[in-house]
């Protein structure tokens, strides 16, 4: 099985974390000099590693949800970020007919969840594209599972009860 | 002679089955069975049915001679009876067309009298209905994971034999096999099982719910009580409860919860789970004496609310399914209630009792002759079939 792109960040494979995506980006461009410093604060940037080397405390940045010097949480406490988990996969079949018969025994499959994690299932040629897409990675995860065993059983299905006989043409009348 | 090949596999039992022209053919099966004091999961449920349902098919089309060419529709338990909440039940018997008799509920607050003696009001009470107050249950124990890994498989086969689908009612698979096997004509139903407690009868064209639980399924009080004592799993711990209660003494007072048509197991599983370990501990009690008193207790409640139905219908039938009327002692008490109303009782035995394919093909060969068919943009499975959403067109 192939990843195929995945449609927000353009990273081939695995789950595009939007957050992920831009620390690597900001990363890449080098903010700050010296040790360079993540977008997001993870690890030591070059500030702090500078105070490190001080011996001086290294200045943490202070979490969104803490209470400032005024002691009420809520008022400093941020809205929480919305992230899109997108994770999209493609599966080669031998032909088009057994890609669409795959797709066909997932059609009617409906989500636990169905209003949490969309899945969307499209044969492009022989290959069986399928594309999640979730708020919660827990539920995409567990979606993705769920559908991977079943993927599985519908293979075997197809490798032990094979070729799919094809619809008999309507007999002339009279014939 | 058309031959229907039946998947099912909507709990922990699956099985393949082949059927044709009232002959079955094969109904091989297998159990999901787990340890003592546990009971089954849906993923691992799944996952044991994904791991054998392919060798089933192939032993089920060996079994019976027959190859994909021969085999003419793909049966497939579409979904199993939930249960309503309290306001939907009502509503549903105001809709199902039924006298408004069957609107009249009351409360048996007190201990029913024997069976053998029970009297029967009438139940002619034009328009009097009790609007109960609201108690939202919980709808049915929910095998969904099982349900949709042996429809996918039902759809894949469906799709490479090019034969046409058909989702069946769980329910309806056990009454069609049961009148099948026994060959009775019109009987009163009662499907017991792990999942599902109804007094179903038919009338103009519907499998009609006479009354239900209101909460778990009589099996499933057996089976949460079977873990309660850890009894083994294997073959079943319904069955390890029967082979118990046969050495039990002592008959220990449980709740007698019956109201009107429904009745109630939760109550019971609650007092029987509090009581035990001190009973046992005390030794004012064995375990067999538990079991004893808990089958005595609920059968009765079973017998019960079943001749009430048989009055009311004016029924001289009495048919028992489910993996539950496999039990030999709810069958002679069912009997004994039948003898003194002069009504002959049905049964059949732990073949097709118990959850199988062969029961699947035998409802899909009902539908298949009666023109149903299930495009595969309908085939999703559902945990909330009802049994009188079935649309009976293959009975007069």
């Amino acid at each position: 099985m192939e990843a195929a792109d995945a449609a927000a960040g353009g990273e081939a494979g695995g789950a595009d974390n939007a957050r992920d995506g831009q620390g690597g980006q900001e990363g890449q461009e080098g903010q700050g000099g010296g040790l360079g410093r993540r977008g997001h604060g993870h690890g030591l940037g070059g500030a702090d590693a500078e105070a490190a080397v001080a011996g001086e405390a290294p200045r943490v940045p202070r979490p969104p949800h803490a209470p400032g010097p005024g002691g009420d949480a809520l008022s400093t406490a941020g809205r929480p970020e919305t992230r899109v988990h997108i994770f999209a996969l493609g599966v080669p079949f031998p032909s088009q007919l057994e890609a669409e018969i795959a797709r066909a025994s997932f059609a009617p499959y409906r989500e636990p969840y169905g209003c949490l994690v969309e899945q969307q299932l499209t044969v492009f040629g022989s290959v069986l594209a399928i594309r999640w897409r979730a708020e919660n990675p827990f539920l995409l995860r567990i979606s993705i599972i769920n559908f991977l065993d079943q993927l599985c059983v519908v293979i075997r299905t197809m490798q032990r009860f094979r070729f799919p006989v094809p619809a008999k043409p309507a007999l002339a009348k009279g014939g | 002679m058309p031959a229907v090949l039946g998947f099912e596999g909507s709990a922990n039992k699956i099985g393949v089955g082949v059927v044709r022209d009232g002959a079955v053919l094969a109904n091989p099966r297998r159990t999901y069975v787990t340890p003592p004091g546990t009971g089954f999961l849906p993923g691992d449920t799944a996952r044991h049915h994904r791991a054998v349902i392919l060798d089933l098919l192939q032993e089920a089309l060996t079994e019976a001679g027959l190859t994909s060419q021969d085999i003419d529709c793909i049966a497939y338990t579409k979904g199993i009876a939930g249960r309503l909440t309290i306001e939907e039940h009502t509503w549903s018997l105001a809709r199902s067309e039924w006298p408004a008799a069957l609107c009249y509920h009351h409360y048996t607050t007190t201990p029913a009298p024997p069976f053998t003696s029970l009297t029967f009001p009438s139940l002619v009470f034009p328009s009097v209905c009790r609007i109960l107050t609201p108690i939202s249950i919980p709808l049915g124990p929910g095998m969904g994971a099982p349900l949709v890994s042996v429809a996918v498989v039902a759809r894949t086969v469906a799709q490479l034999w090019n034969k046409p689908l058909l989702g069946v009612n769980h329910c309806i698979g056990h009454i069609e096999m049961g009148r099948l096997i026994t060959g009775a004509t019109s009987p009163t139903v009662l499907y017991v099982s792990g999942g599902n407690t109804q007094v179903i009868a038919y009338s103009e064209h519907r499998y009609r719910i006479f009354g239900e639980t209101i909460d778990i399924a009589v099996g499933n009080c057996l089976d949460r009580f079977a873990r309660v004592l850890k009894i083994s799993n294997d073959p079943s711990p319904g069955y390890n409860i029967e082979q118990m209660a046969k050495r039990g003494k002592k008959l220990v007072e449980l709740p007698y919860t019956v109201k009107g048509m429904d009745v109630s197991f939760s109550g019971i599983l609650s007092f029987i789970e509090d009581v035990a370990q001190r009973m046992l501990a005390t030794g004012e009690c064995t375990p067999e004496d538990l079991c004893f008193s808990l089958q005595e207790t609920v059968f009765a409640m079973l017998v019960e609310i079943t001749e009430r139905a048989m009055a009311h219908c004016g029924s001289q039938e009495a048919l028992i399914v489910g993996g539950v009327g496999c039990n030999l002692r709810l069958q002679e008490m069912m009997e004994t209630m039948c003898q003194e109303r002069g009504a002959r009782l049905f049964a059949t035995d732990e073949r097709f009792c118990i959850d199988n394919g062969a029961m699947i093909a035998q409802a899909g060969w009902e539908m298949f002759r009666a023109g149903h068919r299930t495009p595969l943009s309908d085939s999703g499975i559902t945990q909330r079939y009802r049994t009188d959403e079935v649309e009976v067109t293959w009975r007069d």
